[in-house]
């Protein structure tokens, strides 16, 4: 489903991203984790297609296509979805509203039908119905902010899912709620791939599926399965990446 | 400059007050301040960036009366067809509420609750309120003076139209009011004298539109509000504009707001017209409260200028004044709010936020505070931006296009001010927002 290749991928004119070869399929659950400034966020916004991150080598297909010049929609209706480390505040529009035009334009969900939809899967997430009032993201907690990322999965049902960091800044019972709903989509049928710090996120999914991966200076250094996860929570990254010589 | 001479405007002038003065058989101290504004007219300065002479907008006074009309459905279509322009149709058949419309210079349908009368609530039109009502000769005029600018003196001699709004003291209308005014006539100037009467502890929402059809060329609308808000009453104002690019309209509006009163002013400037300058003044007494609330779409070439003046006259007044503005193409807004603090304990605020969607377009914003006194609480803010770049690719990314992304947004960013106007109002405003949008784009 998705298949980058040597990737190359620039910020302002510095090169973040390096020979990354990356394959997802349909239905797999993919975890990348890395140390700080690894370019996990900038493979993730590369992916989505923010304008700021210039690919100069290589390409990302999704679904047979070369997705590198689509625009950021476009790939998000092809089945594409990024769950944001840091979700924008949108000032004044609230969340019902944008929901109702969500599913409209891009599920063509009559606005009557998604007004029954989404209270009910916001419910899911611990959203109230007061809550769907409020302004996108605006005065939410962290833990507020990434189960609204999730809701709007849930509505969307993408292909793929990109999650970067679904765990930081979360408190503990959201923590639990995301990974639950991250397997839920899973067992679906969505591809995921997500982007973390901790084996914590995984709580509620089931070890043996996930194909981890290790993240390193722009580019992919090692692969495994849960063990790696487990080596690198007791140990690491600074020791993972001496016994591997993946530091040169 | 006009061709014509001071003379021949005089006569012009003089004319059109005898042609008044006959058709609405006016009281003669109405006349005679007509006559006393004409003088003035020639006598008074004129600071107008785009009207260079008034001379140029000359309105003639029919000679009949529209007959009145009893329903929506005995009007001419192409009058509904404008009222359908700015969603009136639609909302008047949910609200049994008043709703008055104001055709050129008369009123062809008044259609308010005889019960309400009753109650104490008069809803008249101007002409025969003067007739009418001798209150309104210590009620007309009183918050302006002619001498004060052309356009000032020039209304006062030919207005036209208009309506005197009156709450008997404790009476509290639970609906809003509505009352449209349309442009059909070309060449004139429509110039509307609005009262508004609220006696001791009553409550009102008036909610005024304005459209015209769309090839009336050089029309002048010049408006005159004059609010009078006794102790304790609750009276709200929403002005609904949307005029076309041929359309000057120079609204002129003063309130005193009295002990413990609340006046909230909010104009929705959907289309502003070629031009639209404003400079509102507010008087507030004592704990009293002033909310001005402006949003402005700005489209074309048009020009906006929105004042407002509040002025904290007693301890505890407070005054607002909000504007939230969206310019489009090449076209020009300038905010300057001003809050005088002449009593202690008084509290005012000015925000300004633009968002501009066109390298071409302009904003300027003057805050002015001025603190007579020391514990007075004034404060000012401004925000001057584009659509943040973060903020549209977060929209998108969840499959928007980047026009209804940014129709998001934008009916995002006015939303916080439309918190008095009523829903069927909000959604016919968002969607001359998301047209106004896709065109600018």
């Amino acid at each position: 489903m998705l298949q980058i290749k040597n990737l190359e991928v620039e910020v302002e004119n510095k090169k973040i991203i390096n020979s990354l070869n990356l394959s997802v399929g349909k239905g797999e659950f993919h975890m990348i984790m890395g140390p700080n400034g690894s370019g996990k966020s900038t493979l993730a916004l590369t992916l989505m297609g923010h304008p700021n991150y210039k690919i100069t080598n290589g390409k990302i297909e999704f679904d047979g296509r070369v997705i590198n010049d689509i625009p950021v929609d476009e790939r998000a209706r092809m089945g594409i979805f990024l769950a944001f480390q840091h979700p924008e505040d949108i000032e004044g529009v609230k969340i019902i509203d944008y929901l109702r035009l969500l599913l409209e334009k891009v599920k063509s969900i009559e606005p009557a039908k998604a007004l029954q939809i989404i209270p009910s899967k916001a419910r899911e997430v611990w959203f109230s119905a007061d809550m769907l009032s409020r302004y996108i993201n605006v005065g939410f907690s962290g833990g507020e902010r990434k189960r609204f990322e999730i809701l709007q999965a849930l509505l969307i049902k993408p292909k793929l899912l990109i999650l970067d960091e679904p765990d930081s800044g979360v408190d503990i019972d959201s923590l639990s709620l995301i990974s639950h709903k991250i397997r839920e989509l899973y067992e679906q049928g969505t591809s995921i791939l997500l982007i973390t710090h901790y084996g914590r996120i995984l709580e509620h999914v089931d070890p043996k599926i996930v194909r981890v991966h290790i993240m390193k200076d722009g580019h992919i250094v090692m692969s495994g399965k849960e063990e790696l996860v487990e080596k690198i929570e007791k140990e690491g990254f600074k020791k993972v990446f001496e016994e591997c010589g993946c530091n040169e | 400059m006009s061709e014509l001479t001071v003379q021949d405007a005089r006569s012009i002038i003089e004319g059109q007050i005898e042609t008044l003065k006959k058709r609405n058989k006016e009281p003669e101290w109405m006349t005679k301040l007509r006559y006393k504004a004409m003088d003035a007219f020639f006598e008074a300065p004129h600071n107008d960036p785009i009207i260079k002479d008034p001379l140029d907008y000359i309105a003639k006074a029919e000679e009949e009366m529209y007959p009145e009309v009893k329903s929506l459905d005995e009007l001419p279509p192409e009058m509904l067809a404008l009222l359908d322009r700015l969603g009136i149709a639609e909302v008047e058949k949910k609200y049994i509420a008043g709703l008055a419309v104001q055709s050129d210079t008369s009123i062809v349908l008044n259609d308010f609750l005889k019960d309400w009368r009753k109650k104490g609530l008069i809803v008249e039109s101007m002409e025969d309120a003067v007739r009418n009502y001798p209150i309104l000769k210590d009620l007309f005029l009183k918050q302006f003076n002619p001498y004060e600018s052309k356009l000032a003196a020039y209304h006062t001699a030919v207005w036209n139209g208009g309506i005197f709004l009156h709450v008997a003291q404790g009476l509290k209308v639970p609906m809003p009011l509505h009352l449209f005014f349309l442009i059909q006539n070309s060449a004139m100037a429509q110039a509307p004298h609005i009262i508004i009467h609220a006696e001791p502890n009553s409550e009102i929402h008036l909610i005024e539109g304005c459209t015209s059809p769309v090839l009336v060329r050089h029309s002048l609308h010049l408006d005159m509000t004059e609010a009078y808000i006794g102790e304790g009453a609750d009276v709200k104002l929403s002005v609904l504009q949307n005029w076309p690019e041929y359309v000057h309209t120079r609204p002129m509006t003063r309130a005193r707001i009295g002990k413990d009163a609340e006046f909230i002013n909010t104009t929705v400037s959907l289309g502003p017209g070629k031009s639209n300058i404003a400079n509102p003044k507010y008087w507030v007494d004592e704990g009293g409260y002033a909310e001005l609330n402006g949003i402005i779409l700005g489209q074309k070439d048009f020009y906006v200028d929105l004042g407002g003046e509040m002025n904290l006259d007693a301890p505890g007044a407070r005054g607002l004044n909000a504007s939230k503005s969206v310019i489009m193409d090449k076209s020009s807004v300038i905010t300057r709010g001003i809050i005088r603090a002449n009593a202690p304990k008084t509290k005012g605020h000015i925000s300004c936020d633009a968002l501009i969607l066109n390298p071409e377009a302009r904003m300027e914003t003057y805050p002015g505070l001025i603190s007579q006194v020391d514990d007075a609480e004034l404060s000012h803010e401004a925000a001057i931006g584009k659509i943040r770049e973060e903020e549209l690719f977060y929209l998108m990314s969840r499959g928007l296009k980047e026009e209804e992304a940014t129709q998001l947004i934008v009916k995002g960013f006015v939303n916080p001010l439309l918190k008095d106007i009523p829903l069927e109002f909000v959604v016919e405003i968002r969607k001359i927002i998301e047209m106004a949008v896709s065109g600018g784009m």
